[in-house]
């Protein structure tokens, strides 16, 4: 598999580092346990199009936010996650 | 206090040993470390990228690499190493952490590398197929021309890679490498490179 870096181009996979679904969002600090017990232990097992994010450690160290196809491994999109490139993404 | 007395020393001082190496004949392989250079890793703060690169464009008369790039001046090299952020690599304390910090105030964070990285210059003819063993970067001349650079690894290891300026008509492949690495990684090069017949060398002259 290969990732084709917004920054660095197209890389094979022994430079990325995977962290796992891109989705959840950290609650509010009033949302319960519930909600915070389901952001941090729970995640869906997606057969098909899945958002995550990957890390290019041996690369140019920006975080990644891919979108994979889980059945094929086909890849989408790849975009700069928040924070990645002080210029390119404001949050 | 207990008085210390520093030695300082080539994180491939005790690895390079200067001369032939490997498959006797013509050397396919150059490998030149180059040594006491100054080595600045410029940050732009989030928003202060334009800033970053208009301040370095006003000390070092060129725009500094938005992409994966090396960009060579007079008496540096500014190379890309990610996204709104660049290494300058120069002699002789002109462009030292001392003398950037104030070009860079307010817009970038700016880290000494001097000693933390090792610096090899890598030439010859065979040298692109030395490489081709450790790297998964196409570096045919038509992809991976003078002024290229990656972020990348090689054996596991993080470096930063660009191709200089060519010499003797031979393309020259620049490797930067984190000093506590660079014996392991040298190694490996040399491996690789033992069946082409490799000259090593040390230099303290920027390529």
């Amino acid at each position: 598999m290969r990732i084709i870096c917004p920054f660095c181009g197209e890389r094979e996979l022994g430079e990325f580092t995977y962290l796992g679904d891109a989705k959840p969002q950290r609650p509010a600090a009033d949302a319960g346990e519930d909600a915070v017990y389901d952001y941090v232990y729970l995640r869906d097992n997606i057969a098909g199009v899945i958002s995550e994010y990957w890390y290019h450690g041996g690369g140019c160290r920006a975080w990644l936010k891919v979108t994979r196809n889980t059945l094929t491994h086909e890849i989408s999109a790849v975009e700069p996650a928040a924070g990645a490139g002080a210029a390119k993404v404001g949050a | 206090m207990a008085d210390f007395s520093w030695d300082i020393r080539s994180p491939l001082d005790r690895a390079l040993v200067a001369g032939p190496y490997g498959a006797q004949g013509e050397a396919g392989v150059s490998l030149t470390e180059i040594r006491n250079f100054d080595l600045v890793q410029v940050m732009a703060r989030r928003g202060k990228a334009g800033e970053t690169i208009a301040a370095a464009k006003a000390r070092l008369g060129a725009a500094a690499p938005e992409t994966p790039k090396a960009v060579s001046i007079a008496d540096a090299t500014v190379i890309w190493s990610g996204p709104d952020q660049f290494f300058v690599l120069s002699k002789g304390g002109k462009h030292s952490i001392d003398a950037l910090a104030s070009v860079f105030a307010g817009s970038a964070s700016l880290s000494d590398q001097s000693h933390a990285r090792a610096l090899i210059s890598i030439s010859g003819d065979k040298a692109r197929a030395m490489l081709a063993k450790l790297s998964s970067i196409d570096l045919h001349p038509d992809v991976f021309g003078v002024g290229a650079a990656a972020a990348t690894s090689m054996d596991h290891t993080s470096v930063t890679l660009w191709r200089g300026d060519d010499r003797n008509g031979q393309a020259v492949f620049n490797l930067l490498v984190f000093a506590t690495f660079a014996e392991s990684l040298w190694h490996t090069i040399l491996d690789s490179a033992a069946e082409h017949g490799v000259t090593i060398g040390h230099s303290e002259d920027l390529a």
